[in-house]
């Protein structure tokens, strides 16, 4: 059962045209992005339960796919065939087309799915259900169950290490990070961070753990193999995510305050914050143009979806979204790195 | 203009968010709250746009149109308290945090044991496509719940002891509706709960639409002469069909022992279950109580709220010894 998609002639007309370059992702690769439309956006409206589909050309809502109840992160399948929507109140991961925003397939009861990841290695897919204190393992192939383990309390975030043997997660309300071993399948450790920790990402050099802390404004730098801290690096109030520019060095850190709202670049080579954009309305998760112009972020608390001109490094445009949008994604990103 | 008004909408609530919820939050170690209360300064946000305009709409039909004339409105001012405090968040904030760790210990250990509610959508897939349908279903099943719930305050003598407080204002008006004894605002939010719990949705989905539904609620208690017509007054409860369920002497019969017209919103329940009455007169409203009609039970916040525990452990004394028996 496809959703129901409201659009206008042109919007299909463009989305047709769009859905025509399969070989999108192999022209972007090549650098060849001045011809070929920059395609779709998506960006999930948790509190909606849909997905404003943006042109990315015109910055434009051109479309809306009806999803599910209170849909928050969405991550792309291994193959980028696919979207990945976790519904938590639906107990479902919908798929999604990327390139026209159609929906795939619905795989249901899978209880309560906040947060997603894959391993590097594709064998475990991980979701965290962070109302109800639980992080399940799944096997990446077929979505079939393989271990469930508690994590009080509200597990958020999660990052891997390159070898995929372990899984990080951010427990948000108890302040720490616990590390699960995935051959074992069970917990390892859990070490104290700072207060309220979301985002967590693994450094290039899978050296480092580095935490957005969103108690205290702050990304903490953890070696995670001696479960140390070894740097705080202030950034502004609420930092709550990160995400890869893309060239292997750098990580944007959305910093989710309503009106002070806004984004900054950390070095990880340095761990230094270099630069810092204003980004209003609560900025969230985010993507990177995979030419490296633009960096999108949904502002959570201000119904809109916030486009940073990275050359100009100032707010290009704002597009106003549904209800408390969350996770965004392109198929026209950055790499991962 | 729409999205001006939610642009609008958006600025104060991330001003108030900003400035007066996320920094005690944020220094109390309390930042993982800061989402839901992102949500809770929407219900605020709500509730004043809400009272707002069930004063502007209702108030000038109480002037204008008065079913009952009083020489004061004195006896009202204790309902405008009772509605500021529910409506404003912070009586469901206090409901919130007393409950919620409990149902959240309770779910987190059915889905650990993999126990998933049943919900709508997995029976019919295609509801998922039409989200307003579905949420309209859900509306109608927990209309059916609140029928019940509040058919059950009415027919068990201790919860009656407690919502009694509801119906000891003879001057019903628009602000009635939130007048509730505190621990039976707490027993409503744990059958909402439970049934949203049941249903497989949690209860923060509905928020929104309760908040819409309550100026129905509100209506309901308004105290103008005010007609739905023949088929409105059977599709939605209006002030004539819920005065009825507030009024000192019950319609004759069997059926009407415990009260009549227990529905919130719907009059479908009442006419299905046989609680059901249409009259065409319009009766005084309250108790007949000598306790509940003296002057300090009258006006009194804490009275009213000591009133009801007192009546809550004679009910539950009276049980006790007739079961001995």
């Amino acid at each position: 059962m496809y959703p129901r998609i409201a659009m206008s002639a042109h919007a299909i007309r463009k989305i047709r045209r769009a859905a025509l370059h399969v070989c999108l992702p192999l022209l972007l690769a090549a650098g060849n992005t001045d011809a070929a439309p920059l395609g779709l956006a998506l960006a999930l409206n948790s509190a909606d339960g849909t997905i404003s589909l943006i042109d990315m050309d015109t910055y434009k809502v051109v479309g809306k796919a009806v999803a599910c109840k209170e849909p928050h992160h969405l991550m792309p399948s291994p193959d980028d065939k696919s979207v990945i929507v976790a519904c938590s109140a639906s107990n479902q991961l919908v798929f999604f087309d990327p390139l026209t925003g159609k929906e795939q397939k619905r795989i249901r009861n899978i209880s309560d799915p906040y947060q997603l990841g894959f391993s590097p290695d594709r064998k475990w897919f991980v979701s965290n259900s962070l109302r109800l204190d639980r992080v399940d393992l799944y096997d990446a192939s077929d979505f079939t169950l393989k271990a469930r383990l508690h994590a009080p309390r509200t597990p958020s975030h999660m990052a891997f290490d390159a070898a995929s043997e372990y899984v990080f997660i951010t427990l948000q309300e108890s302040n720490e990070v616990m590390a699960i071993n995935l051959k074992t399948l069970k917990k390892e450790w859990v070490m104290p961070v700072g207060p309220t920790p979301a985002g967590i990402v693994m450094t290039p050099d899978n050296r480092y753990l580095l935490v957005a802390i969103m108690g205290e404004g702050y990304v903490e730098v953890i070696d995670w193999k001696t479960q140390k801290t070894i740097k705080k690096v202030p950034t502004d109030t609420a930092a709550h995510n990160l995400h890869p520019r893309g060239d292997g060095r750098y990580y944007f850190v959305s910093n989710r305050s309503v009106s002070g709202g806004s984004i900054s670049l950390l070095d990880t080579q340095t761990m230094t914050v270099v630069e810092k954009y204003d980004v209003p309305g609560g900025p969230d998760d985010m993507e990177v143009r995979a030419d490296g112009k633009e960096l999108w972020a949904t502002a959570r608390f201000g119904r809109r979806v916030q486009v940073v001109d990275l050359t100009t490094k100032t707010l290009k445009t704002s597009i106003p979204v549904g209800s408390s949008p969350h996770g965004v994604f392109f198929l026209n990103h950055a790499p991962r790195k | 203009m729409f999205q001006q008004f939610l642009d609008t909408f958006v600025i104060v609530q991330g001003w108030l968010l900003d400035h007066v919820v996320q920094p005690p939050l944020l220094a109390l170690g309390l930042g993982s709250y800061l989402e839901v209360a992102f949500d809770g300064v929407e219900f605020f946000l709500y509730g004043v746009l809400q009272l707002s305009i069930a004063y502007l709409l209702l108030r000038p039909l109480e002037h204008f149109r008065p079913l009952e004339h009083w020489a004061d409105r004195k006896a009202v001012r204790v309902d405008v308290l009772y509605t500021f405090l529910d409506r404003l968040g912070i009586v469901p904030l206090a409901v919130f945090a007393l409950l919620s760790p409990l149902f959240m210990s309770l779910e987190g250990w059915l889905r650990f044991h993999d126990i998933i509610p049943p919900q709508l959508e997995d029976a019919f897939p295609s509801l998922e496509s039409y989200p307003l349908f579905s949420f309209f279903v859900y509306l109608v099943i927990l209309d059916f719940a609140e029928y019940w719930r509040h058919r059950l305050s009415h027919t068990l003598r201790w919860w009656w002891a407690l919502h009694v407080i509801h119906h000891s204002q003879r001057q019903m008006s628009l602000w009635t509706d939130s007048r509730n004894h505190l621990l039976d605002d707490l027993i409503g939010g744990a059958w909402f709960a439970l049934i949203a719990l049941g249903i497989g949705v949690p209860p923060g989905h509905f928020v929104g639409l309760m908040v819409a539904v309550r100026i129905v609620e509100n209506l309901s208690h308004v105290n103008a002469r005010l007609s739905f017509g023949w088929l409105g007054e059977r599709l939605l409860v209006s002030p004539r069909y819920h005065r009825w369920h507030h009024a000192v002497e019950l319609p004759a019969g069997a059926q009407y022992r415990y009260g009549c017209n227990f529905a919130i919103l719907f009059p479908v329940w009442d006419r299905l279950f046989g609680t059901q009455y249409l009259g065409e007169e319009l009766p005084a409203t309250g108790v007949q109580s000598t306790v509940l009609a003296t002057p300090a039970h009258a006006d009194h916040f804490w009275a009213q709220q000591k009133d009801g525990l007192a009546g809550l452990f004679r009910a539950v004394k009276a049980t006790l010894g007739s079961e001995r028996r």
